[in-house]
């Protein structure tokens, strides 16, 4: 008798149930089919290729260009040659780069450029080969950015500081930075990174730390950390650094060294990425404001800047 | 252990009879939005909705991943997940409705129908009814309609530096072949 009782019961259960399911959201269904999951890269941890100084995790996508051109003004403050007769550094030139860059895939890009600056040459590879996904199954976007750069300037400029006698050789003009770069995008808000570097400068001229004894070093190993913040879709506040673990560079009364802090606003128009920004590096590419920077902030020794990014399509073949 | 295994067998018969029966999903579908623009067309493609309906009480839904509309220029790709739909706050959109029509998979032929519901896009619903033809084919049903969606209606804001050359509404097509679910 009970089980009888049960099971009409049971079955009454399950028709409802089944038709309460099947009226009110279909879409369960989905779920219990176990539709195929599929972890989505996120997408613009950051919008462009650079920060300020530093490169983003974000390579250029597939078959586009990105013409690039990066403006550094001279120092605002007084204290640093700036001051009103100069209009704060506005008549003055740090260094301009211009470049291009191109995405072979969405995940390699090939860049070259060229910078006023020491009239540095340089050519550069990024290829991200881990991408952070949406559902956390992979925490972080991962990539290695490599750029070498070629120094032709005259002799005289070249090995100015140097004993006369050294050896001279070509390849002392080239110089190499690697870096990592690690970056996660903390919800739509909030982008992070950490960039790990290493450079290594063929030639450097023998200079000593009066205050410490170390020596100039050919290699210099660094730490760069940089975030965008977002105030609305298409504007963002960031900023990026860097600090060298280089004794040369510690408290050096001589010859004084400081570490690039770069802050701005980024204003993206759809087609074009602007970057306004203070910063007291001079150079513009790696090789160059990582071990030369040598404006204080706190003394005015910051520069008004900016940089400009437009992405043009290459081909119009349909992708994929 | 007989009643219980009867019991099981009943269970299991209900809920497969059930559905087997009422609900097909798509085996194929495409949804594609184009807007034309003096400077460039704005046009995607998604292929990996599974609509669902259910032919005896004409629920019609569908879960699309906003994330899986592809563009040709990455770059509007990009754009469009991140600055106008906001995928990442809002993954899908949704359509929850009814086919108004009486459904009879049995009579092969081309019905022209409508279907109401909420159509859910950027996170904002909009209650709309949308007419398209229905086709029944050997017991296959395909469904295609074309309707148009007004940025407005669903918050999705336009920069004002566009707006001029910027439409204010994008030309949606849909097809979607459908087929009886069965449980694997």
């Amino acid at each position: 008798m009970t089980s009888i009782k049960k099971i009409i019961t049971i079955s009454i259960f399950c028709f409802i149930g089944s038709a309460l399911f099947s009226q009110n959201d279909m879409l369960n269904l989905l779920d219990s089919i176990g539709e195929k999951k599929t972890h989505n890269k996120t997408i613009a941890t950051f919008k462009g290729s650079k920060i300020i100084n530093a490169q983003t995790i974000e390579p250029v996508k597939k078959r586009t260009m990105d013409f690039n051109i990066t403006h550094r003004f001279g120092n605002i403050g007084e204290a640093s040659n700036g001051g009103g007769h100069t209009l704060y550094g506005l008549d003055n030139v740090a260094d301009v780069r211009i470049g291009f860059d191109f995405g072979i895939t969405d995940n390699i890009t090939l860049g070259v450029g060229r910078s006023s600056q020491n009239e540095l040459i340089d050519g550069f590879v990024k290829y991200r080969f881990l991408s952070q996904t949406t559902d956390n199954h992979i925490p972080f976007s991962i990539a290695l950015y490599s750029d070498m750069s070629y120094n032709p300037q005259t002799s005289s400029q070249f090995y100015r500081g140097a004993i006369e006698t050294s050896k001279r050789t070509e390849l002392q003009r080239v110089s190499y930075a690697t870096q990592l770069i690690i970056a996660r995008k903390f919800g739509w808000r909030f982008s992070m990174e950490l960039i790990p570097s290493y450079q290594h400068r063929n030639f450097v001229v023998g200079v000593i730390n009066p205050d410490n004894g170390a020596e100039e070093t050919n290699g210099i190993f660094s730490m760069g950390v940089g975030g965008r913040i977002k105030i609305t879709q298409r504007f963002s506040i960031i900023g990026d650094y860097f600090y060298s673990f280089s004794n040369y560079r510690n408290n050096n009364s001589e010859n004084p060294f400081f570490a690039p802090l770069a802050l701005g606003f980024e204003i993206d128009t759809g087609g074009h990425i602007f970057h306004l920004m203070f910063t007291n590096s001079a150079g513009i590419i790696e090789n160059n404001y990582i071990p030369h920077t040598t404006d204080d902030w706190l003394k005015g020794g910051f520069k008004f800047g900016f940089n400009i990014s437009r992405v043009f399509n290459l081909g119009s073949k349909k992708r994929r | 252990m007989g009643k219980k295994a009867a019991v099981v067998f009943v269970i299991v018969m209900a809920i497969t009879h059930l559905i087997k029966a009422q609900i097909y999903i798509a085996n194929a579908c495409e949804i594609t939005f184009f807007s034309p623009t003096s400077i460039e067309d704005i046009a995607a493609k998604n292929t990996v909705t599974k609509p669902l309906l259910n032919v005896q009480t004409g629920d019609f839904q569908m879960k699309i991943p906003m994330i899986s509309f592809i563009f040709d220029k990455p770059l509007m790709q990009e754009h469009f997940n991140e600055n106008f739909v906001e995928t990442e706050k809002f993954p899908y959109c949704f359509f929850k409705g009814k086919i108004n029509e009486k459904i009879d998979v049995t009579k092969d032929g081309q019905y022209e129908v409508t279907s109401t519901g909420v159509l859910t896009i950027h996170g904002i619903d909009k209650e709309r009814t949308i007419t398209g033809t229905l086709t029944i084919k050997n017991a296959e049903i395909t469904l295609s309609s074309k309707f148009n969606i007004l940025f407005a209606d669903h918050n999705i804001k336009i920069p004002a530096l566009y707006s001029g050359i910027f439409p204010s509404d994008t030309e949606v097509k849909f097809t979607a072949t459908l087929l009886p679910y069965k449980k694997n």
